[in-house]
């Protein structure tokens, strides 16, 4: 997979955890985890200076982590379908209402198609296949910054 | 797409990816003409499913349904005539 | 008429290329349909039972010559010759292959036409009073308002994957030609102490569930309509279901939320997301203005012929309409004639026609969702000439407003979702009121046919609604009756069990004899003697004592 921000591949630093790891062996990591598990041991984390991605799948909604957004270091949709446009509204949001101003990223059923639109809506990142690559690319380089909004 | 089928035999059909037409599926490909059809048994549903949804990834067909045939072996459903017959109406253009 | 600048005409050409691209990825395999479908969609490309159906956009329902000469060569050229209009003033083509699409989109460009928020699960195509700009009683022209509103929505970020398709319908006169409140959302322009804005409906629409829209908002100021717009759709795309197709209008959302909930989380999003960059200041407003300013510089002391031509008179009564412009007249185009489809017309009529509106229009051109044409602004003293040539290519029917001016879905016919056909209905209905003064006997009459209960023949809104269902492999249709979709909206009440094809006619008959014995005088029509009596009187002539 790759991380690409506008037409160049990121670094992830970020390793997904789902508590196979013991929270002492991550306290140097950059971690994302799952709404449902930050819900249950955000707090541990945050004690624990951990810096902390959360990953929202595009059916959940920011309710129960209001709280902690500006906490985050990263948040992470994951479209289960491309067609469930939620996280474009609500990445509007994060950035309008909670001034949230780190990344934004978007993961899974994602069409190169919808590039622009999520980084006009306030996404910097999308995961991505290796083998999708040069689709993303052409579709960003396609925009000419023309828009009526 | 095999969901509440009625009857026990059937047509396959879709519509041709590039121009629309109505197709049938015929012997080892997909046909406009309607008489080239194949009829398919219940049993068979399943392996004709996966023919049509591997032919929809193959970029051949969009939208495969099966036609519902009467016992006597003619099309059952108004809508699957209209389809094989065209337009009940004269447009006159 | 709006004209494109250069960053209209540059946005267009980067869609058809992508679309071209898009195209060329699904042929190669690397969208799979479902990936596919969506994304052909917002280019208006349907799979219909026989075959793909291509539907261009006609924003706020307004044409140029031009533009319909364009789609009169592009149905010769990549289609059969003909094309059907349909309630959201759009046209629609049956028989286009996929890979002549990227050409036809190409041409549609060439006078900026698309098919662009024509389908799909975005802000569709913006509809209009058809008679905006050119009628005495609106507070001003709502179509500038509906070119804000199409540039604002036209690939907007945020908003191209909602739950469901999302309508907007604008007027600004009391008198709702354009059925603002059976749309998500509906706007109408008023005075409110000298000052002008909009009254904001929302939730209304046809389909399985019928809503009358509510009213949210009494007077928005119209420098923050666009903020909003952005305000009911956020809260809309939030939480809009999304598990059940039938169940993810905002109708469904303002009705499980409550009028008052809905109207507090709008204001919420309202206060905490406006942005500056949405409010239109009045330059921009006014520079989107002048392009509709009317083509007529002067009234005029022109007066219709007064021809003996029994034929003539009833069409001028019951076609021709007057103009804010003393001298000039609107004339409506039925696209209902004797026995075929409503809403179709055929390449050398779209030809002829635009000829006509160059010749005695200024060029111009209307759709109305009745599925009607208009030519805009024609002197009185040259009506007559128009409507021997109108009468030369068969769009001359005098039927404006009767019962065979009929609404018609294409049903089963042409669509993969029909339940029963609608089409051969109004042929029979248009066949056995043939005669001008039988219609007129019956007087104002609303007839509305959907092929299913999706409502595209706005059924529900019917004065008398038809709606094809599919009994036990037979056609059958229920009636409705009682629905308007004025200015006082309502949903009809269903009269009873439906009647198979072969009764309907019997019943529909009985109906009007029902409406016939108990109006008071030849005045009142078939709505206002179904709203005194109730329709109980009609259910007991059908049903209890059928003749």
């Amino acid at each position: 997979m790759i991380i690409l921000n506008k037409d160049k591949p990121q670094k992830n630093e970020y390793i997904f955890w789902d508590e196979s790891e013991k929270i002492t062996s991550i306290n140097k990591k950059k971690v994302i985890l799952t709404k449902g598990l930050w819900i249950q041991k955000g707090q541990l984390l945050k004690k624990n200076k951990i810096i902390s991605g959360i990953q929202l799948n595009s059916d959940e909604s920011l309710d129960e982590i209001t709280d902690d957004i500006l906490y985050f270091s990263l948040v992470q949709f994951n479209f289960l379908s491309f067609k469930d446009g939620r996280p474009f509204s609500i990445a509007k949001t994060l950035r309008k209402k909670f001034n949230f101003k780190k990344e934004i990223r978007a993961s899974g059923h994602i069409l190169p198609d919808q590039y622009i639109f999520l980084i006009r809506c306030g996404f910097d990142t999308v995961e991505i296949e290796d083998k999708d690559f040069d689709v993303w690319v052409r579709f960003f380089k396609m925009d000419e910054g023309l828009y009526y909004q | 797409m095999a969901k509440k089928l009625k009857g026990e035999q059937f047509y396959l059909s879709a519509n041709d990816l590039i121009s629309g037409d109505v197709v049938y599926l015929a012997k080892n490909k997909w046909s406009r003409n309607f008489n080239d059809a194949i009829k398919i048994k219940r049993i068979d549903i399943e392996r004709y499913e996966k023919i049509a949804v591997e032919d929809e990834n193959k970029c051949l067909i969009v939208g495969p349904i099966f036609i519902e045939l009467t016992e006597e072996g003619k099309i059952r459903r108004l809508r699957d005539k209209i389809r094989k017959n065209g337009l009940t109406i004269n447009i006159n253009q | 008429m709006y004209k494109y600048s250069e960053k209209d005409k540059k946005i267009l050409k980067k869609r058809t290329s992508e679309f071209k691209y898009q195209v060329e990825r699904r042929l190669n395999g690397d969208l799979t349909e479902d990936e596919f479908k969506p994304l052909r969609l917002m280019n208006g490309l349907y799979l219909q039972l026989h075959a793909y159906m291509l539907r261009v956009a006609i924003p706020y329902g307004e044409l140029s010559y031009l533009q319909l000469k364009k789609l009169a060569e592009i149905s010769k050229k990549f289609d059969r010759g003909y094309g059907h209009f349909t309630t959201r003033q759009n046209i629609q083509f049956n028989w286009p292959k996929l890979t002549d699409v990227p050409k036809i989109l190409e041409e549609l460009a060439s006078v900026e036409m698309h098919a662009i928020q024509t389908s799909g699960n975005c802000i569709r195509n913006i509809s209009c009073d058809h008679l905006a700009g050119i009628n005495n009683e609106e507070v001003e022209d709502p179509r500038p308002w509906c070119e804000i509103i199409r540039q604002w929505s036209t690939f907007h970020p945020e908003f191209s994957f909602l739950p469901r398709k999302f309508k907007i319908a604008v007027t600004a006169s009391k008198k709702d030609r354009a059925a603002i409140e059976v749309h998500d959302i509906g706007l109408r322009l008023v005075k409110k102490n000298s000052r002008i804005g909009f009254e904001v409906y929302v939730g209304g629409g046809q389909g399985r569930s019928p809503f009358i829209a509510k009213k949210i908002k009494d007077f928005l100021d119209k420098k923050d309509l666009l903020n909003y717009l952005e305000a009911i759709l956020s809260v809309y795309n939030e939480l809009g279901r999304r598990d059940n197709i039938y169940k993810a209008r905002i109708k469904i959302l303002v009705n499980e939320l409550g009028e008052e909930k809905i109207r507090s989380m709008i204001e919420d999003k309202y206060k905490n997301f406006v942005d500056k960059k949405l409010e239109l200041s009045e330059n921009k407003v006014k520079e989107i203005y002048n392009f509709f300013k009317l083509p007529i510089k002067h009234s005029k002391n022109s007066i219709i012929p007064k021809v003996d031509n029994v034929e003539f008179k009833q069409w001028v009564k019951q076609n021709v309409i007057n103009h804010k412009i003393k001298g000039y007249s609107v004339v409506m185009v039925s696209l209902k004639p004797l026995g075929k489809p409503p809403g179709d017309m055929n390449a050398i009529q779209m030809n002829k026609l635009s000829q006509l509106s160059h010749d005695y229009s200024f060029g111009e051109i209307r759709v109305t969702h009745e599925q009607n044409i208009l030519l805009p602004h024609v002197e009185n003293k040259r009506i007559y000439d128009l409507w021997l040539k109108l009468k030369k290519i068969g769009l001359s029917t005098p039927n404006i407003g009767l019962i065979s001016d009929i609404i018609c879905c294409p049903g089963m016919d042409y669509c993969a979702l029909a339940t029963a056909r609608s089409i051969p209905i109004s042929q029979k209905i248009s066949h056995s009121f043939n005669n001008y003064s039988q219609q007129k006997n019956i007087g104002d009459l609303k007839i509305k046919i959907s092929g299913c209960i999706n409502a595209c023949g706005h059924h529900h809104v019917g004065n008398i609604g038809i709606l094809g269902l599919d009994k036990n492999g037979e056609e059958s249709y229920q009636i409705t009756l009682g629905g308007s979709a004025t200015e006082n909206a309502s949903i009809g009440e269903i009269v009873g069990p439906s009647f198979p094809e072969s009764e309907l006619m019997g019943a529909l008959n009985t109906i009007l004899k029902t409406y016939k014995k108990n109006r008071i005088s030849e005045d009142e029509d078939f709505l206002k003697v179904f709203n005194r009596i109730g329709i109980n009187e009609f259910k007991k002539d059908l049903y209890d004592n059928p003749q």
